[in-house]
């Protein structure tokens, strides 16, 4: 693949090229209900190439990987259509690497049948667990990718992305109240990660059941906690994608407002973005231009220290490389992405939290969130109120909201007992390339005055 | 490959089959930050084959148009542990007539798409100087084939053009983005009307205006009913019907909205976004009557949902997807609508949409664009603001429609379709 991939770009007539193949081999199982809705496999190979001219890109992608040589040429004709102005592309070490995938056990050697009976499983416990159970959805997904690098700067890298996934849902029912509960499993190292999920299949029909009968929280304003899967939301919706500096790097507004050294949150608030983190959704040895991902201190004692950069963006910002130039595959350019971002521990354990509020609500779990910049909204599976320095009662449709600026300085109280998402399907999406694997985590923190949406 | 080679590869096994070839060509220029950015040329083959054999299902697909073997022997070795088949491939059916080729797009090159995102660009700029702005032009020319082994053989060729303008605003810790876009299967799409769009709603955010939590009268721009058609589409799907999961599922011929409002899906408009003659199933699509005077007319089946529910397929594909979602035109002007209106909120763009419980239709979404309506006009942007409520009752509270419709569709819809601006009786908003 190697000299294939060279001969390709050699003789291009811009600054600078690269090719990037792929080759994915997928399997899913799907239930929802008793049946088994959907079961197969498929197979993708295609490629992208990019040209940089003058400041200008030109890109194109394909599944004929037939002839290489007419889509650097595509590229780099359409570079020259594009640029016109200044390169800012920052230097990197040249690298020849090959990452093999280190499975324990390896999914592609499992029968179909086998995963489809461990779904089965896993669907029955979740329809059997009540009277009132609706519905399920068992969701089994892998994948193994291989990626090829090539750059006209003599950067070649070899990589295999493996990814196993389960999400198991119920759907409770009572009269015109339709409740959810959710679990999701997985990861990088093999199929091992999604067996023995017995348990967590029972407590997604759980809460599906039990929230039957919580009722929707009050809308207003209130002191919430978070638990750790609600900050590793927070930090990535509300702040990570203000680090992302593609919005930054060609806007001087943005760049004031997001001046290095300015103060965000409370000493003692930091915020890391980690792609060499071991075991993350969002860890790889390279980004997808070949650099090194690395710990990047986004806030460190709640000051901006840095931000997340591709080539091009450090080099127009002229800050460090950070290895965050991420696609989700051969369809898309890389973009500036997070990889695994945290709040780092604190000093304050919960029940301290929890002593001085007298009305509050603490927030469990997430269902998704999304940020306008400075604008953020993120809901949580369920929520409990808290009374009199207490947690109370299960409350249902927790969405919370609020700005970014304002909200991080109300942090005032940051646990100490950081924890992971648990690796599930889904990620983050940007620019159409959704779902991109991330890691979210935290800490359980404390934030004052945040407005929690609903009926009055 | 041809499909005929595949089908009769996956027939020495299977007792059925259909394959779906797509094949795209697309081509792309992007501006960002009053720039031309990037442009891309794209070329995508994929082929999705479904089998029965021993009356369960298999599905496989590639990329690679010389892997039949591959995709056969995948598809085949699926459908050994498949769901069971509660239907057969259609035999071949008659199709309506449908314009979704538009051979003035087959001339458009990128220096001339260039400078329609130049122009939409300059438009903006000329409005505020200090919009960072962008935009997209977008071609599209595909071609669908579908055969399946009970003969039918269908092959269309589309076209498509999209189109999208704005830019982001940015004074102090406020951030404002506004993108319009619109996407059509022919050329003739207004770039100057996309524009003008675009800086109308950064005109109407020029102030921003404080609101108190309270109920109020909202009116939904036609890209801002997503709020409430994203839990009616799913309550109307098929499978959520079958799996009892939907609020609908026995409201046929019932009032499940206000008698003024009526809405079908047309995939026979004319150049329309979603436009088409068969679906992925070999279905020929038709005009499916949704909402009839607020009376339930239909859900949404693909063969198999209809095959386990014992209804008739209508044609959506596998995903049940809606096409052109049109809904008819009321008596009101869009001036009245504001006019009449004491205090309230016009909404356009959300953020947190799908989040929550959508089938249930209860929504708590935060507003990204929306402004506040006083004394019969309109007064600013209002932030941190949550509009919360629950979409099957705001369907029923519909106070007005207006005679005004404009097309949703594009690089930042959600749904397609021909849409009014329409006025509910109250919603909670909740304010900081």
């Amino acid at each position: 693949m190697r000299e294939q991939l060279f001969e390709a770009i050699k003789g291009h007539d811009v600054e600078y090229v690269d090719i990037r193949l792929e080759d994915l081999v997928n399997t899913w199982v799907i239930f929802r209900g008793s049946d088994l809705d959907s079961i197969g496999s498929s197979r993708t190979r295609g490629g992208i190439v990019r040209a940089l001219y003058k400041g200008g890109w030109g890109y194109a992608t394909f599944n004929d990987l037939s002839d290489l040589k007419k889509q650097v040429k595509e590229a780099c004709l359409t570079a020259k259509l594009v640029g016109s102005g200044t390169t800012y592309f920052a230097p990197t070490e040249v690298v020849v690497d090959s990452i093999k995938a280190e499975l324990i056990k390896d999914f592609r050697q499992v029968p179909l049948a086998d995963k489809k009976a461990l779904m089965e499983a896993y669907n029955k416990i979740v329809l059997m667990y009540h009277e009132k159970i609706q519905t399920s959805i068992v969701r089994y997904a892998d994948s193994f990718k291989s990626i090829w690098l090539a750059s006209s700067e003599g950067t070649y890298i070899e990589e295999e992305v493996p990814d196993v996934n389960i999400y198991v849902g119920a759907t409770a029912r009572d009269g015109d109240v339709v409740q959810k509960g959710f679990e999701a499993g997985g990861g990088a190292d093999g199929y091992q990660s999604v067996e023995g999920f017995h348990e967590q299949a029972a407590t997604a029909a759980q809460k599906a059941v039990e929230l039957l009968s919580a009722p929707p929280v009050k809308g207003g304003k209130y002191t919430v906690i978070t638990d750790q899967i609600m900050t590793g939301v927070f930090t990535h919706e509300a702040f990570g994608h203000l680090s992302e500096s593609d919005f930054v790097y060609e806007n001087p507004q943005m760049q004031e407002l997001m001046q290095l050294g300015k103060r965000f949150g409370v000493q003692g608030l930091n915020i890391i973005d980690d792609g060499s983190h071991p075991g993350g959704l969002g860890s790889h040895r390279y980004d997808s231009e070949g650099v090194r991902m690395r710990k990047n201190y986004l806030v460190k004692d709640g000051i901006l220290v840095g931000r997340l950069h591709s080539r091009e963006t450090a080099a127009k910002m002229g800050e460090p490389l950070t290895g965050n130039a991420r696609a989700l595959h051969f369809h898309h350019p890389p973009i500036v992405r997070m990889t695994n971002t945290y709040i780092d521990n604190g000093s304050v354990p919960l029940h301290e939290m929890l002593k001085d509020i007298d009305l509050g609500v603490y927030a469990v779990k997430m269902i998704g969130g999304q940020t306008a910049m400075e604008m953020f909204t993120f809901s949580a599976a369920y929520g409990y109120m808290i009374r009199n320095g207490q947690i109370a009662e299960l409350v249902r449709d927790v969405t919370l909201t609020g700005n970014v600026f304002e909200t991080l300085h109300n942090i005032d109280a940051i646990g100490n007992d950081l924890q992971w998402e648990p690796n599930g399907p889904g990620g983050c999406g940007k620019g159409g390339q959704h779902p991109l694997r991330v890691g979210l985590g935290g800490p359980h923190m404390r934030i004052q005055n945040c407005v929690v949406g609903g009926q009055q | 490959m041809s499909m005929e080679k595949i089908i009769s590869k996956a027939m020495e096994k299977a007792q059925s089959a259909q394959a779906v070839m797509l094949s795209t060509e697309t081509s792309t220029v992007d501006f960002q930050f009053d720039r031309l950015k990037a442009a891309e040329s794209s070329q995508r083959t994929q082929i999705d084959l479904k089998v029965i054999v021993d009356g369960k299902v298999g599905t496989s697909s590639t990329t690679d148009p010389l892997d039949v073997e591959g995709v056969v022997s995948r598809a085949l070795e699926a459908a050994q542990f498949g769901s069971p088949a509660n239907f057969d491939f259609p035999e071949p059916q008659s199709l309506e007539q449908v314009q979704i080729f538009d051979p003035a797009l087959l001339t458009l090159e990128k220096p001339e798409m260039i400078s329609m995102g130049q122009q939409m660009m300059d438009m903006v700029k000329s409005y505020n100087p200090e919009i960072l702005s962008g935009a997209l032009v977008q071609k599209i020319i595909y071609k669908v084939d579908y055969a399946n082994s009970k003969g039918a053989n269908y092959s269309a060729e589309h076209t498509a053009f999209n189109l999208g303008a704005g830019g982001e605003l940015v004074r102090g810790t406020d951030i404002l983005y506004v993108n319009k876009g619109l996407g059509q299967k022919q050329r003739k799409v207004d770039t100057e009307e996309i524009a003008a769009q675009a800086i109308e709603y950064f005109r109407m955010a020029e102030t921003i205006v404080p609101i108190e939590s309270a109920e109020y009268p909202v009116i939904f721009t036609p890209s801002g009913l997503i709020a409430l058609l994203l839990s009616l589409g799913l309550a109307i799907d098929g499978k959520n019907v079958l799996l009892g999961a939907s609020p609908l599922r026995d409201k046929i011929g019932q009032q499940v909205a206000a008698p003024c409002l009526t809405m079908v899906d047309d995939p026979t408009i004319a150049f329309g976004p979603s436009t088409s003659a068969f679906d992925n199933e070999g279905m020929a699509r038709k005009v499916t009557p949704l909402i009839e005077k607020g009376v339930l007319r239909n859900f949404i089946y693909d063969l198999d949902t209809a095959g386990r529910a014992g209804a008739q397929p209508t044609g959506h594909g596998t995903n049940r997807q809606l096409t052109n979602l049109v809904i008819n035109p009321g008596e009101s002007s869009f001036d009245d609508m504001i006019k009449g209106i004491e205090k309230g909120l016009l909404v356009h763009e959300f953020l947190g949409l799908g989040q929550g419980n959508p089938i249930n239709g209860e929504f708590s979404l935060n507003l990204f664009l929306g402004y506040k309506i006083e004394k019969g006009k309109l007064a600013g942007r209002v932030k941190n603001v949550m509009l919360s409520g629950n979409a099957f009752t705001a369907l029923k509270d519909i106070q007005a429609i207006s005679r005004e419709r404009e097309w949703v569709s594009g690089p930042f819809e959600y749904i397609n379709g021909l849409i009014p601006y329409i006025q509910v009786g109250k919603l909670s908003v909740t304010a900081k």
